[in-house]
């Protein structure tokens, strides 16, 4: 009692460095907008987006440069090792390197975006990296309260972001539902977490997993319960209804940065949830994950193929996208915990590309978002059609994208496994895809602009950034995934899975 | 050193100059064609150093290279030919300047992305043939697809984008439950060897274990998924859309007659081979009990194509359609000839791979000639027009006759080795192809007779143009090999004869039960034992 808790305050800073930031942008929000001219600059709102995204920049790079070192020197530190809550192992390091890529992509998407949809403020860049130290805490979690913290602060923010086109009705619409369905989750999880304290007596992970019996039907209800918290964050079927929705209404760029990173930390952290606290009912667990992740492959491609409006579109590949991923979670083994984690990298890399396309195209405070808008674009802007090809024969998993080999190492360790009928279907699943995916293409360049297409906005440093930044990323996770010195992404993937297994 | 990678070098070389292209600023439409024309000569030119440089007599792959890919999964650059795959990439390397000199004034929009997808379907073709590691071969299979969907989508007809679409779905469908099959097949090796490894074979000279050493079980033996006919069935699915065996064939008349000229003729010449030449190298010496047992369902499709695609082919009354067609009916000798599992119809086969590539070829060239001048394809258009165009009609002639079979002509040589060999294994099924040979000389003579033949009735033929230069020139390229072929077919046979052997003698010990890598000493008088084996397991 006498003696000082030996607490790693050392494992707090890439999260702190974050919230620093998130701090400063507010701060500097404030200062900036007041003057008329900074430095003998004029202030313009571009200017003070583009100083508030170099500060986010900032801190995401520093926590993101930090969170790579701890990955690649190993070793796992505890902020507390006598009451394990934060834990920064080999696993959440590379979780938080995803999460964080996907933070800073969309943060230099929405730059121009948001002065294009005339909705720059400040408090955007704050609200996204208060939501990525959410995603942070989640993904470090060893104990429910903490991962229920995480969720929250995660959540809440992007809340806002869903609605912070104001005097649109669709975001209005995207954020309340958003909220209220999210909302419904949390109190599910919730539940879920209280009904585990209840019967275990524990909240942290490992504490869980010693005092949880397989047949104690309490535990197992908040075990379910705990997971359908997350399949409405990950959106799988059939807990998916909200996606389409508030995808579509969400500004384009916060629909990318959800899209991507709210994936990633719920699967990241459900990852640690079910190998390191619920091992034991893991036998009863596999059905379930394996029926979640038939139904959201094949909803979620078939109701894909029906969409005309592109974000809509992208929201139901990211349902079938998660249900993919839960195939994964149904092999349970550590080579497909391995390929979720790589799944994840490429999905941010081919997803934010994607979305990064259409919110480039959008003009004058109108988004470009029906199909039919892209008619043409091959002719008129060959090099973003060539870009959105490239995401979209990614996402559709053509080989020599980053989506092939994620998908390959995916399929590998679920027929290792002996999954090969869900393998089956989710290789039909996804020859579905192809379909809508090619949809963009066939417009793009078979068919005339008209009067129906655009018109189209002009592409600004920040978004050339991320197009680049997420071509290059797809096509090297798609060509050279393990080949350069150094960059063994793939590995890493695999290696990164490894902590969740030792603990068993 | 130029002579260690030559083959990558033959590959990657239409793909490098088409990146370049891309990344260059702007400039004249002729600049673009005639890079494009220059790098595909190129790669011909270094493709006839493979072809001198390969040596006939000896087994095993030649031109080999290996690099490591993803090490840790077995994954490896990993290239080579034997005779089969030389043939090919010969072909490929052949027709490609051919057809961009033959599309010359045909592409009028957007010239530079044409030839950009045109050199990387070049690359894709010739990898997919060279590749010996499965990994590899899938990975060049698939991106040949977006390519020829654009060449398709974007240059070709009226109802170009079904076309497309339709094609890029039948071939994926396949190619993903082969996918599958093939991730199988890498974890039985991994079961049986310890190691992760999806080359074909062995790096020559080593006694490293690959995916040809797998034991890969007969119903019965494992979960099903696991057995011989399940995994034959997942990659004849893949190959069997490609080729295209009937039922499976009807994304091929689509394709065809939407896609521009040279689209089509890469799509006869070339991209149906990847079909019949992934059953040869990957499903009959993986699965090689399940391909005999498969035998008779083979036969029967084949056969079915052979007929039901001369019959289709004569009511058809565009002139792209019989041609489509009558490739459904060729397709189906070259599947009769190889699941035929002899030297003469294996042989053969392979043969007519190259023959109907260089026939079809030439034919969809000299119906996209017509078509640029009258704007139709409709034979009854046309009639007597032997008459303004005497060299077109001349030519049309002759590679109908070649296509035919006719003897001095390259297809007759390949038909003639297909029904041998196909006799020896089962006359049941060879007589009622022979009538397709019949049936293939009444569709195409008839097109011909009433094309050029009789009066000029259409007074908008009288004034047709006779072929201009660059036409003669695509045309006398194309005939070489064709009179080549039928003349003297020794250079060609030649080549082929150690590896069709190995593909025999591969499913010849397959089909005993031992393990392929067996020693090469059994060489002597294999052919009386493996015909003899195959009977026996046929029945």
């Amino acid at each position: 009692m006498s003696q000082a808790p030996a607490l790693n305050l050392g494992t707090l800073l890439p999260i702190g460095s974050v919230w620093l930031g998130a701090l400063l942008v507010l701060l500097g929000e404030v200062l900036l907008s007041r003057r008329r001219s900074f430095l003998g600059r004029p202030v313009t709102p571009v200017w003070i987006g583009t100083v508030l995204a170099a500060i986010s920049t900032f801190f995401l790079v520093l926590a993101l440069a930090m969170s790579l070192q701890a990955f690649l020197s190993g070793g796992a530190v505890d902020f507390d090792p006598a009451h394990p809550m934060i834990e920064l192992d080999r696993f959440s390091n590379f979780a938080v390197v995803v999460v964080v890529l996907g933070s800073l992509l969309s943060c230099w998407l929405s730059v121009s975006y948001l002065v294009e949809l005339r909705i720059n403020h400040g408090e955007y860049y704050s609200l996204l990296l208060l939501a990525t130290s959410g995603m942070m805490l989640t993904v470090m979690a060893v104990d429910l309260v903490v991962l229920f913290l995480g969720i929250e602060l995660m959540s809440i923010p992007i809340y806002v972001l869903a609605g912070f086109q104001r005097r649109d009705l669709r975001s209005n619409e995207a954020a309340l539902k958003y909220f209220l369905v999210g909302s419904f989750a949390t109190a599910i999880l919730l539940y879920g977490m209280a009904l585990l304290y209840g019967v275990t007596g524990a909240t942290d992970f490992a504490g869980i997993h010693t005092h949880l019996e397989p047949t104690n039907l309490v535990g197992l209800a908040g075990v379910g319960l705990l997971i359908v918290g997350f399949a409405f964050k990950v959106s799988s079927v059939p807990f998916h209804q909200w996606t389409p929705d508030v995808y579509e209404g969400a500004p384009t760029a916060v629909t990318a940065y959800m899209s991507v990173t709210v994936k990633a930390a719920a699967f990241l952290a459900l990852l640690r949830v079910v190998m390191v606290a619920l091992p034991s009912v893991a036998l009863r667990l596999e059905p379930l994950f394996w029926a979640l992740a038939a139904l959201t492959m094949v909803v979620g491609n078939v109701m894909a193929v029906i969409q005309d409006n592109v974000k809509r579109m992208l929201a139901y590949s990211s349902v079938a996208h998660a249900g993919y991923i839960l195939i994964g979670l149904a092999t349970a083994t550590a080579e497909s915990y391995g390929a979720v984690v790589f799944y994840l990298l490429a999905y941010v890399f081919m997803n934010v590309g994607a979305f990064a396309v259409v919110s480039a195209l959008a003009d004058a405070g109108r988004e470009c978002d029906r199909i039919q808008d892209f008619a043409g674009l091959g002719q008129e802007r060959p090099g973003m059609a060539a870009l959105m090809t490239l995401f979209m024969l990614s996402l559709a998993g053509i080989p020599s994208t980053a989506g092939f080999f994620a998908k390959f190492v995916l399929f590998a360790a679920a027929v290792n496994a002996g999954l090969t009928g869900l393998t089956i279907l989710a290789v039909l699943a996804s020859l579905v895809s192809v379909y809508y995916y090619l949809r963009l293409p066939v417009m793009m360049y078979m068919r005339e602009r008209s009067a129906e297409s655009g018109p189209w906005g002009v592409l600004s440093t920040g978004e050339l950034v991320v197009l680049i930044a997420c071509a290059a990323g797809v096509l090297f996770l798609g060509i050279f995934p393990n080949v350069v010195e150094g960059l063994h992404v793939l590995d890493w993937a695999r290696d990164s899975a490894a902590p969740l297994f030792a603990a068993r | 050193m130029i002579d260690a990678h030559l083959l990558s070098l033959v590959t990657f070389l239409p793909l490098a100059v088409a990146l370049v292209l891309l990344l260059a600023g702007r400039a004249p439409e002729l600049v673009w064609k005639g890079v494009a024309l220059g790098a595909s000569l190129l790669t011909f030119g270094l493709s006839i150093g493979l072809w001198l440089g390969f040596d006939p007599t000896r087994t095993g792959y030649q031109f080999v290279e290996r690099a490591p890919w993803l090490p840790g999964w077995g994954i490896h650059y990993f290239v080579g030919i034997d005779g089969m795959s030389l043939l090919l990439v010969m072909l490929t390397t052949f027709l490609m300047p051919i057809v961009l000199l033959a599309s010359w004034n045909d592409v009028k929009r957007s010239v530079r992305s044409y030839v950009f997808f045109m050199l990387s379907l070049e690359t894709a073709m010739i990898g997919t043939f060279v590749a010996l590691n499965l990994f590899q071969f899938y990975v060049f299979w698939e991106l040949m697809l977006v390519p020829m969907y654009f060449i398709i989508g974007v240059w070709g007809g009226a109802r170009r984008v079904y076309a497309a679409v339709k094609f890029f779905l039948f071939t994926m469908l396949g190619s993903l439950l082969m996918l599958v099959a093939l991730i199988v097949v890498y974890y039985l090796h991994f079961e049986q060897f310890g190691t992760l490894n999806l080359d074909l074979v062995a790096l020559p000279g080593t006694a490293a274990r690959a995916i040809l050493d797998t034991h890969v079980p007969i119903a019965g033996q494992a979960v099903w998924w696991q057995t011989q006919p399940w995994l034959f069935a997942a990659f004849a699915l893949a190959f069997g859309v490609k080729v295209p065996m009937v039922p499976l064939h009807t994304w091929l008349p689509d394709a065809h007659v939407e896609a521009p000229t040279s689209g089509s003729v890469i799509l006869a010449g070339v991209l149906l081979k990847m079909g019949t030449y992934g059953f040869v190298r990957f499903a009959l010496p993986l699965f090689p009990v399940a391909a005999v047992q498969f035998t008779p369902v083979i036969f029967t499709l084949a056969v079915i194509g052979i007929l039901y695609g001369a019959l289709v082919s004569m009511v058809q009354k565009d002139m792209k359609r019989v041609v489509a067609y009558s490739s459904v009916a060729h397709l189906g000798f070259v599947m009769l000839g190889m699941f035929a599992l002899n030297v003469e119809g294996l042989e053969g086969s392979v043969l007519q791979m190259v023959n109907h590539g260089l026939s079809t070829g030439a034919l969809f060239l000299l119906v996209g000639m017509l078509y640029e001048r009258r704007h139709t394809r409709d034979i009854a258009e046309f009639g007597g027009i032997a008459k303004p165009m005497p060299v077109y009609a001349a030519l049309f002639v002759l590679v109908t006759m070649s296509s035919i079979g006719l003897p001095m002509l390259n297809g007759f040589v390949g038909e003639f080795l297909i029904l041998l060999g196909a006799f020896a294994r089962s006359p049941a099924f060879a007589v009622p192809a022979t009538f397709g040979v019949v049936l293939a000389a009444a569709y195409l003579l008839w097109m011909v007779r009433r094309i050029f033949f009789g009066p000029v009735e259409n007074p908008e033929n009288r004034s047709l143009i006779d072929l201009g230069l660059r036409e003669k020139a695509v045309m006398v390229a194309i005939v070489v090999p064709i009179l080549w072929i039928g003349i003297y077919p020794d250079p060609f046979l030649r080549r082929l004869d150690a590896s069709v052997l190995e593909v025999l003698r591969r499913v010849e010990v397959g089909m005993a039960g031992g393990s392929a890598n067996a020693p090469h000493a059994d060489r002597v008088g294999l052919e009386a034992p493996a015909r003899a084996a195959l009977a026996e397991a046929g029945r």
